[in-house]
């Protein structure tokens, strides 16, 4: 029944998309995964691992992987790349000092030869704080303007408001839809 | 659905397919492929590579698919240690689960993945899960307790566990408090630390929780209520009367730790009707174990077994039950004959006799001839069953199946031992057998009987000549029985027979045998005879004591411990489980701690010998010193005594064996050639020695480095190694000399004697002057003291660089031979004479070479200058200079001391520099050996402290 189920939503033109959340620790994608899909800020711990949920916006199932974003854990992270449509990379914009750390583990995204062909969403968080970058501000501390080769987009967020955060989706969202 | 169709496929490329499946967003599919990895995995398959794939499956909110992981994960976190945390965060949301079942289920799995890196992350949902509100969470919660001790103790005993899990003894669901029960008890086993006490009220908990929980857990509370000591009979009588309905269980572990609890508390009662209740209530159960299947029906036996040595009683009336079956197994059937013997009683033993005379006629060997000793082993110890027993071999003889004939000879042997002088008219019966005699032990015992009977045997001469006849070819049982038999033989009839066959044997013996046992014999009867043949018959003729029946019949030490260890493999093997346990875990960290106790030890170790070196030398040390304020701390030695006593077991062990021990088997071996050595060229100095001290009262000492005396000696040979024996000791120096001071305690149920001791090579050539102990005779229970002086022997120099070790060997006529370590303290090596002129220290100071420098700052703080000096000097460090350096506040003192070691004497040049007011003395040393610096700083902080 569940496997008959699921093949007739796909020949209705759900879409389904494999997508990470990655980015620095404390940059807030636990937050991001929950207020995407219970619409609530849940109180988060440090994730030591993964999270996986399911959202589905605008016709199309996303299967959202958060992981962690220790020093320890990032080298991990690439078990996860394999089949990935899209990257959402979040950056905590208040957090100036290790923006050049979060450049680097980008660019070292960018590289991976299984994720050329993934879509790249930049979520600059936590706008809500004093002091925070906004969009242009983050995009050149990533060295965002920089890449011609890929699809890109940056959106100022805040995962606590959650304002931006499904603007982003929608980009992707589309872009998703005219690729295929 | 049958699920045998994973296990079906063997394509190509399995693993990539695998890996798609697992990664596919369809449940069902991926859930297909999970299951199929798990069957590669059960089937021996090596699927680890997919375990960031399988990882990635753990969120599900299939409770199936979930536990599938878990078991995946359980099986392939070591070998993914770095992996296996992508799957903490998971583990972290299960545990707070709304589920119960999914709570429990991430604390178990969590319990069971043993990677140090992820330990750490599971403490806060362990810590949560233990105060859950659902009891099947909290009960599987307290069990990964243990689990987690047993991977990283520090943890659990940092984040209060052990508080929490002794608070669930108080839960309100009985099967959390078995389980609380049940993981500390490991926790105290795994850390030999005293975590688990049962006090007065939480004994009161546990026996409430007792009625209800499972059958398994009521099997953890029993066996911790059996390490409780109650504070008075009243309290022993409660825990009886609450524990008996257990009795009645049907299973068999609940029963007999329940007859293991009742028979602990019942030495405490006092009460005699309520003892002979209890006893009559344990009957029943016990015998109910019989009904089940063989195996069980054996270890049931051995425990059995045990429990009628201690409380025969129990089964007195219940002989008949033991009564062996046709189709019983012979392990079975052995079993229940040794219960049957010591259940024989006046009462039962016609019955007793028909069964084993019935058994003597059966067809197993091995069978027929122990049956044939039981019957020997009651004529031993009824006497009043005696004549009837006799009867009975009697008639077995008639049978003349070879075996039994010589079983029979051999127990008969036995009995006339016992009753001298009642039953020799069957000797006729006997000699009629002498042809079928084949076997060595049988032929021995009817040699001693004609030599023993001689005087009654009318042909005993032609008798033994028979014997004699095969004398080279015999084995070596058979040729000492032979000697003796003809020495009685010729003392009884010295007519010119046994002349001529004394001559025969002797010369045999003494010339053409390399048997030293029997040359020896030889001799000492030739000398004997030769010089004073009144004085041979005196000797060899004389009244002999009367035997008992203590075969197979354990040391009440061993006895007692085996009975606390009911119903576990202890009680089967009827070993302490120390002897069958490893611990290599805990074993190997113990030997690390007590790394400068070891003999191995590397040169380099001066850094390495200072904090966790201290405590063991100079915890001897201390010993020495005088003040009474230290007394205390000396009774508190229980602390690094034992600490320091299991050490070299576990040292022994894993350098294997072979090394250390046979090292000292080999120098034990060599007592005799040793004894012409060292021991002739010394025998007048024990003597000397030995006699001013050997009197209990050291106190009179007149030597004022001999004070130590008062103090007790820290324990060597704790009691549960020395079969009961407890051996202490210490290396010290008495009127110049060095000497070993030792006390023993014989803890076991025989009296010992025939002390000897023995050293294995050592840094310092030390070996005992003369082997024999000079300690009375020890009755159980009592105890003695003795002076061993030492010798500085260069044959006894091993020539590894110098550690303190000493590996030291004693034996006793009764318990063998106990190897233990020791560590001697320098300062037993010091002289008198070590003052030197201070030109000669400043010259000697400079000519010794730097690289013979050593250094170390102590933690030991000089207030009282002036005693110390004179403690200094009560050891023979002689103090040279005493000077302040005018510039620094630092105060310098320039000591000395000359180490008696093989060869030249070493001078040991010390310098001390402290400053007032400032913690702590740094210490500079120099002489020829710089080996001999680590000793002398594990000395100094024991010597300087006051």
């Amino acid at each position: 029944m569940g496997l008959w189920m699921s093949r007739l939503l796909s020949i209705f033109g759900e879409k389904e998309a494999r997508i990470l959340v990655l980015g620095l620790d404390n940059a807030g994608k636990t937050t991001i995964l929950y207020r995407l899909q219970v619409g609530e800020v849940v109180s988060t711990i440090p994730t030591i691992g993964f999270n996986v949920e399911t959202v589905t916006y605008k016709n199309i199932k996303f299967q959202v992987w958060d992981l962690g974003g220790q020093t320890s854990i990032r080298p991990y992270w690439r078990c996860y790349y394999p089949n990935t449509q899209a990257i959402i990379y979040v950056v905590d914009s208040s957090d100036t000092e290790r923006i050049g750390t979060s450049r680097e583990e980008f660019h070292a995204i960018l590289e991976e030869e299984e994720l050329k062909n993934a879509l790249i969403l930049v979520y600059a968080n936590k706008q809500d704080l004093p002091g925070a970058l906004d969009d242009a501000g983050v995009a050149e501390g990533l060295g965002l303007t920089g890449i011609k080769n890929r699809d890109w987009s940056i959106f100022k967020t805040s995962a606590i408001k959650g304002e931006g955060l499904f603007e982003g989706l929608d980009w992707l969202s589309n872009m998703i839809k005219t690729k295929r | 659905m049958s699920d045998s169709k994973y296990f079906a496929t063997t394509k190509k490329g399995e693993i990539h397919e695998f890996k798609e499946d697992l990664r596919s967003l369809d449940k069902s599919k991926k859930k297909d492929a999970v299951k199929k990895v798990i069957a590669a995995m059960t089937v021996g398959k090596d699927v680890s590579m997919l375990f960031p794939d399988v990882v990635n499956c753990m969120q599900t909110d299939d409770l199936e698919l979930k536990k599938l992981v878990y078991l995946y994960l359980i099986n392939y976190a070591k070998t993914q240690p770095d992996l296996a945390i992508m799957g903490v965060n998971t583990f972290v949301k299960d545990s707070q689960d709304p589920n119960p079942l999914i709570r429990a289920l991430a604390v178990r799995t969590m319990g069971c993945i043993r990677v140090d890196k992820i330990t750490e992350y599971l403490c806060d949902p362990l810590q949560r899960c233990l105060k859950d509100d659902d009891p099947y969470v909290r009960k599987t919660a307290a069990v990964c307790v243990a689990k987690l001790y047993d991977i990283n103790p520090e943890l659990v005993e940092d984040r209060g566990f052990l508080d929490i899990l002794k608070d669930l003894l108080a839960d309100s669901n009985p099967m959390v408090v078995a389980n609380a029960v049940a993981s500390l008890a490991e926790i105290q086993e795994v850390s030999g630390k005293d975590v688990f006490q049962i006090t007065s009220q939480s004994l009161f908990k546990l026996l409430r929780a007792l009625n209800e929980c499972t059958e398994w857990g009521q099997v953890f509370i029993l066996d911790s209520l059996a390490t409780y000591q109650p504070r008075d009979a009243k309290d022993a009588e409660s825990i009886v009367e609450r524990v008996s309905p257990r009795l009645q269980h049907a299973n068999c572990a609940v029963v007999l730790s329940a007859v293991k609890v009742i028979m602990k508390q019942l030495d405490l009662i006092e009460d005699q009707t309520l003892v002979k209740t209890m006893h009559k209530k344990m009957a029943p159960p016990l015998v109910t174990l019989l009904s089940a299947e063989s195996e069980i029906q054996y270890v049931a036996l051995r425990n059995i077994n045990l429990i009628v040595q201690k409380q025969p009683q129990i089964l007195s009336h219940e002989v008949k039950v033991f009564f062996c079956k046709y189709n019983d197994p012979i392990y079975v059937k052995m079993e229940k004959l040794e219960i049957m013997i010591k259940l024989a009683s006046e009462r039962n033993i016609d019955q007793v006799l028909l069964e084993f005379k019935e058994y003597a006629t059966e067809v197993d060997v091995d069978f027929v001839r122990k049956a044939v000793r039981a019957i020997g082993r009651c004529a031993v110890s009824l006497e009043r069953a005696a004549e009837r027993c006799i009867n009975v071999l009697l008639e077995l003889i008639q049978t003349k199946v070879n075996y039994v004939v010589q079983e029979a000879i051999i127990v008969i042997k036995d009995i006339f031992r016992r009753y001298p002088n009642r039953y020799e008219s069957i000797i006729a019966t006997l000699c009629e057998n002498l042809d079928t005699l084949d076997e060595p032990e049988a032929k021995a015992s009817m040699i001693w009987i004609i030599g023993e009977y001689a005087e009654r045997i009318d042909n005993a001469d032609e008798l033994l000549e028979q014997f004699l006849e095969a004398f080279p070819e015999e084995s070596s049982l058979v040729q000492l029985q032979l000697v003796t038999a003809t020495v009685k033989l010729f003392l009884k009839k010295p007519t010119e027979r046994p002349q001529q066959m004394i001559q025969l044997v002797l010369t045999y013996a003494t010339q053409e045998t390399d048997n030293p046992d029997l040359r020896d014999r030889a001799y000492v009867y030739w000398r004997l005879l030769s010089t004073d043949p009144e004085a041979a018959k005196a000797v060899v003729l004389a009244e002999k004591p009367v035997i008992a029946d203590n075969s197979n019949s354990l040391e009440p030490s061993l006895l007692n411990t085996l009975l606390n260890n009911l119903s576990t493999l202890a009680s089967v093997y009827h070993k302490p489980p120390e002897a069958f346990v490893s611990r290599t875990r805990l074993a190997v960290q113990r030997v690390d701690e007590l790394q400068p106790t070891a003999f191995e030890e590397d040169v380099v170790s001066i850094s390495n010998s200072d904090g966790n070196a201290g405590a063991a030398p100079s915890g001897k040390a201390e010993s020495s010193a005088p003040a009474p304020d230290l007394l205390g701390d000396l009774l508190d030695l229980g602390g690094p005594a034992p600490a320091a006593a299991p050490a070299p077991a576990p040292a022994q062990t894993s350098n294997g064996n072979a090394g250390a021990a046979g090292g000292i088997s080999d120098l034990l071996g060599g007592l005799g050639d040793l004894d012409m050595a060292g021991g002739v060229a010394a025998a007048p100095q024990p003597a000397r020695y030995a006699d001013p001290f050997a009197a209990p009262a050291p106190a009179a000492a007149p030597a004022p480095a001999a004070a130590p005396a008062v103090a007790p000696l820290p324990v060597l040979l704790p009691a549960d190694k020395g079969k009961g024996l407890t051996i202490s000791g210490q290396v010290g120096r008495q009127n110049g000399h060095i000497v070993y001071q030792l006390s023993f305690h014989n803890g076991s149920g025989t009296p010992l004697d025939g002390f000897m001791i023995q050293f294995n090579k050592n840094s310092f050539g030390l070996s005992p002057a003369a082997q024999n102990i000079d300690v009375p005779p020890l009755a159980p229970g009592a105890g003695g003291s003795a002076v061993v002086p030492l010798l500085q022997n260069p044959a006894m120099l091993s020539p590894v660089a110098a550690n303190a070790g000493l590996q030291i060997a004693i034996r006793n006529n009764q318990q063998g031979v106990f190897y233990f370590n020791d560590v001697l303290p320098l300062t037993a090596l010091l002289t008198e004479d070590g003052r030197i002129e201070s030109s000669a220290f400043v010259s000697s100071w400079k000519t010794i070479p730097d690289a013979n420098e050593a250094n170390k700052a102590l933690p030991v703080n000089l207030t009282n200058v002036e005693a110390v000096k004179a403690k200094l000097a009560a050891v023979n460090i002689f103090l040279m200079a005493h000077k302040q350096v005018p510039t620094t506040n630092e105060e310098v003192i320039y000591l000395t001391g000359r180490a008696n070691t093989v060869g030249a004497p070493t001078q040991l040049l010390l310098e001390l520099r402290f400053s007032k007011g400032t913690p702590g003395i740094k210490v500079f040393t120099k002489s020829n050996r710089p080996d001999l610096a680590p000793m002398l700083f594990d000395a100094l902080p024991a010597l300087l402290a006051l």
